[in-house]
């Protein structure tokens, strides 16, 4: 019975202690910010950024130390955050354009990936994260960059939600959209960048987009969008988590962490939806 | 015939099929879609190789299912299609991971899926090519002015009797066409590179719908060829390769179209 007694006391191991930190700090941050993801259907700009910081990634693992995937990932992302809010001032706003360019940043990773030893599973392990062998550095890291990433968006918060519902009229009240936008843009990239480590850059986008998505469907206040997200991205990233070392414990199947609480959330959104039309309730929905 | 020989013949033949539908793509603003749908072949192709029939097989179930539930889900849903794609994105990938994780005996190239391996596609994979570029050619030949009509003015297009959606619809089944037999080449994350950035190239360098049908298909083969080349010569992936070349080449395209003259582009000057 050593597998069931392992079962039973996961948190007593270092490796689990440090992914349920890991994934409680990424729910709250993903939670906070994923709920403005929603509000303001970045979603796609969302995905784009995933693709865009992987380079970043690929070139920390690839030329430096155990710190070099975050500043390289940080570097990427400022430079395509800076990029497309530069594209939507000159009022270039092709989403081919947009598309183009963003998985183009993510063939420079693969190149720089490819040209190593051990490419194929360098790759797999930068695309869906290794979650159960997160180093202290990067538990501390995630947290720290979580921090940043609430701090950005609850500075700006009366505007975010301002330009959310009405952009034209938040530029009439005086609100810099420029300045609005570039630092939502930032939190997202900070949520991409501690998120891409743990989960894996091809899964960050569950993360980020769900908890948002699942809380819209459900709430009809603007707090209650955010109890919602936030319970919801803490709660569900732990059940991925104990689901993931479950299987791959007791089935002996290795399946990797990120996508189970992946697959958790988009199960859980499904199911949300699902419920939300058996009952449609009258008005539900909340802000539109 | 070589491996390489056979390359090149698959990515002209993806070269011409992308190009050909990835402009009425861009000309729809259909680019995030199609973009949905380069990464749902993903688990398909994964969960077709587990069960044994063929990758593109799985790939174009999957394509309809997400079509389908993205559909459904853009009716029913607060937050709208956007939000909807986002999450089966997400999904698309997960399940892909986990499909893997399940079926371990059977082993599965991930990179090649996700980037794409040219090298080693196989004579079925440039067959299926060649099918699905002689049927979109087909549709736009027979229902190409259908098309563009219903594209530019759906209202006008439904006022002379016909139907818009079931030009929407023929523009979704072939854009999942393309992506599924371009797939094996390019792979499921750099297959929009080739979709959008020849078409979008030779919207940039003109306005005439029948030259854009030309330009973007020698763009697209043009990348393809010269990613497979440089990739042999820097050996690196062929894939990123491809997408770095179209995307150069979109570029070019932009700098020059905003130095030609507009009566060159074939637009009506005022």
């Amino acid at each position: 019975m050593i597998t069931l007694d392992l079962l039973l006391h996961f948190w007593t191991m270092p490796f689990m202690v440090r992914a349920v930190i890991v994934i409680v700090t990424l729910g709250v941050t993903a939670g906070v910010v994923g709920v403005f993801v929603n509000l303001r259907g970045l979603e796609f700009l969302t995905d784009g950024l995933t693709h865009a910081v992987f380079p970043g990634i690929a070139a920390g693992v690839a030329f430096a130390s155990s710190g070099g995937p975050f500043w390289g990932a940080a570097i990427a992302a400022a430079a395509a955050t800076a990029f497309l809010s530069l594209l939507a001032r000159r009022g270039v706003s092709s989403d081919a354009a947009v598309a183009v360019v963003l998985v183009a940043m993510f063939s420079v990773g693969v190149v720089i990936v490819s040209r190593s030893h051990d490419a194929s599973g360098q790759l797999e392990q930068l695309l869906f994260g290794h979650l159960f062998t997160v180093s202290v550095t990067e538990v501390i890291v995630t947290a720290v960059i979580g921090a940043l990433a609430i701090a950005t968006v609850l500075i700006t918060v009366r505007s975010q939600v301002m330009t959310a519902f009405d952009r034209d009229a938040a530029r009439a009240a005086g609100y810099r959209l420029t300045l609005v936008d570039l630092s939502l843009n930032v939190a997202i990239a900070l949520v991409v960048v501690s998120a891409s480590i743990a989960v894996g850059n091809l899964l960050v986008i569950a993360i980020l987009i769900v908890p948002g998505a699942l809380a819209r469907v459900w709430a009809r206040r603007l707090t209650s969008l955010f109890t919602i997200a936030l319970s919801f991205a803490v709660l569900g990233g732990l059940a991925g988590l104990v689901g993931a070392f479950t299987i791959s414990v007791g089935l002996d199947i290795p399946i990797p962490p990120g996508a189970a609480i992946a697959a958790v959330f988009v199960a859980a959104y499904l199911l949300a939806l699902l419920l939300f039309v058996i009952v449609r309730r009258p008005n539900a929905g909340g802000p539109r | 015939m070589s491996y390489f020989d056979r390359a090149l013949v698959v990515i002209t033949l993806v070269g011409i099929l992308t190009g050909l539908v990835g402009t009425l793509v861009v000309l729809r603003k259909r680019v995030l879609f199609a973009q949905a749908l380069t990464h749902a072949t993903f688990p398909g192709a994964v969960i077709g190789i587990l069960l044994g029939v063929s990758l593109q097989l799985g790939a174009v179930v999957a394509c309809a299912l997400i079509v389908g539930t993205i559909t459904l889900i853009g009716r029913i849903t607060p937050g709208g299609a956007g939000a909807a794609s986002g999450v089966l994105l997400a999904g698309g990938f997960a399940a892909g991971a986990l499909a893997q994780a399940f079926g371990s005996n059977v082993p599965i190239d991930m990179t090649a899926l996700l980037f794409g391996s040219v090298l080693s596609v196989s004579t079925t994979d440039g067959v299926l090519a060649a099918v699905a570029l002689g049927l979109s050619l087909l549709a736009i030949v027979f229902a190409g002015k259908h098309l563009v009509y219903a594209m530019f003015d759906p209202e006008g297009y439904r006022g002379l009797g016909y139907e818009p959606a079931a030009m929407e619809a023929l523009l979704m089944v072939l854009t999942t066409i393309t992506v599924v037999v371009t797939m094996p080449a390019v792979g499921a994350i750099l297959t929009i590179a080739l979709i959008a950035a020849p078409a979008a190239a030779a919207r940039a360098l003109t306005a005439r719908l029948g030259v854009m049908l030309i330009i973007a298909p020698t763009l697209s083969v043009l990348s393809g060829i010269a990613g497979l080349l440089l990739s042999r010569e820097f050996s690196v992936s062929a894939g990123a390769c491809i997408a770095l070349v179209a995307t150069v080449l979109l570029g070019v395209a932009l700098i020059v179209g905003r130095w030609m003259p507009r009566r060159l582009r074939g637009e009506v000057v005022a």
